[in-house]
């Protein structure tokens, strides 16, 4: 290529190039290209990072707190009504909700999601037979959750319990145990 | 590369490259050549407001009670947020900048004669969108600037004889500012 567009030098007319040599066209192209290249990168890093951020995000732990855990008799289940300040965002909402704590010793506390696991009814404690017995299609749980007898698939969901201090806290979300 | 010739084949990606990247302009010497840049200049910056915008409209809300906070979310809170949207607040003022600088040059170059009358008609529609989109954007954040710059606008917008009014009330969305109490 000759002329002034293929020509690598200025002024004085063109001088033969040598392969390794590359004109100010292509120089130029590839400049413009390589800079595009990396601001594109930059930018697509900043705008992808963005974009899938909220996969990666830390999630608060909402714990809740059911009072003294003394308060907790063993062989007594006692259904627990909370209520749970979640913040999203800018958005706080609150969610009623509830748990059936269990304890054998007083020591050690089991909290059930309060909808039984065939269709979602609310079940209930009955003393008599120390037995969860749901209204709805007769399923029937031991104080530990297990399927004793009915249509339930799986043993009570539960949340996970801690003691802070002399209080006892759950994390209320349903944890399917089989 | 097989990639490549297998999509240029099939594809204008040839055309868009000469129509892009060697476009014929007038000889020029020095720095006026950048001067024909000024129009690809705004069409970058437009790419870069329609990405940016469009990631901003992932987390921002459009309504009166929560607008400002899901704005104020997105500089606390999202990653990159404060860069995604201070890219699309600048990009906001320099594409306007860049229009109108574009459109100086082809003024005074008068590259909008004879066979270019309906390249600048089109370019006065652009434009025309270009300040629509800069002004209707100012508002999204819905902190003081933008709502006061809301009543300016739309008070302008409502003397427009006879029609003003109307005209304002469909602005508004309402008879009024924000929503009715
Ligand atoms: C959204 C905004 C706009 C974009 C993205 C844009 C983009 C472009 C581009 C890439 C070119 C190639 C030549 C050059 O850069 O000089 C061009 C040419 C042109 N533009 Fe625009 N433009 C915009 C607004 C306008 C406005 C506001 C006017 C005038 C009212 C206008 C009138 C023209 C004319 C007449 C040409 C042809 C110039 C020539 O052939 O030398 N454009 N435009
Ligand atoms: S929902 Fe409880 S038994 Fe069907």
């Amino acid at each position: 290529m000759s002329g002034p567009d293929g020509c690598g030098c200025a002024g004085k007319g063109c001088t033969e190039k040598t392969p390794e040599e590359i004109g100010r066209r292509a120089f130029l192209t590839r400049t413009i290209v390589a800079l595009s290249a990396v601001i594109t990168a930059a930018l697509s890093t900043t705008g992808l990072g963005y974009f899938v951020s909220p996969a990666f995000q830390r999630r608060d732990e909402d714990w809740v707190d059911l009072g003294r855990a003394g308060d907790f008799k063993a062989g007594a289940p006692r259904l627990v009504e909370f209520t749970q300040r979640k913040r999203d965002a800018w958005v706080t909402s609150e969610r009623r909700s509830a748990a059936w704590v269990v304890t054998s010793d007083g020591k050690t506390f089991t909290a059930f999601d309060p909808r039984c696991t065939h269709l979602g009814c609310p079940y209930r404690w009955d003393a008599g037979s120390s037995r969860f017995i749901c209204p709805c299609h007769t399923a029937v749980f031991g104080p530990d959750g297990k399927v004793l007898s009915g249509p339930a698939p799986r043993p009570l969901d539960q949340y996970q319990t801690k003691l802070e201090g002399s209080r006892l806290a759950i994390l209320p979300k349903a944890e399917q145990i089989t | 590369m097989k990639a490549y010739e297998w999509a240029r084949e099939r594809t204008g990606l040839d055309q868009i490259w000469t129509a892009l990247m060697e476009r014929k302009i007038p000889e020029a010497r020095g720095w006026v050549g950048l001067l024909y840049t000024l129009g690809s200049a705004t069409m970058m910056i437009f790419t870069v407001q329609a990405v940016t915008g469009f990631l901003l409209a992932t987390n921002y809300v459009p309504s009166p009670d929560h607008a400002y906070d899901s704005v104020r979310y997105i500089d606390s809170q999202v990653l990159f947020g404060r860069v995604v949207r201070g890219l699309h607040h600048w990009g906001a003022t320099f594409m306007v900048v860049f229009a109108v600088l574009h459109m100086m040059r082809v003024y005074f170059m008068g590259s909008y004669k004879y066979p270019r009358e309906a390249t600048w008609m089109a370019g006065v529609g652009l434009l025309l969108l270009v300040l629509g989109f800069s002004f209707t954007g100012y508002l999204l954040p819905w902190d003081q600037k933008a709502y006061w710059a809301t009543v300016v606008g739309t008070t302008i917008a409502g003397t427009t004889p006879f029609v003003g009014a109307m005209i304002a009330d469909i602005l508004r969305g309402s008879d009024g500012m924000g929503p009715r109490p």
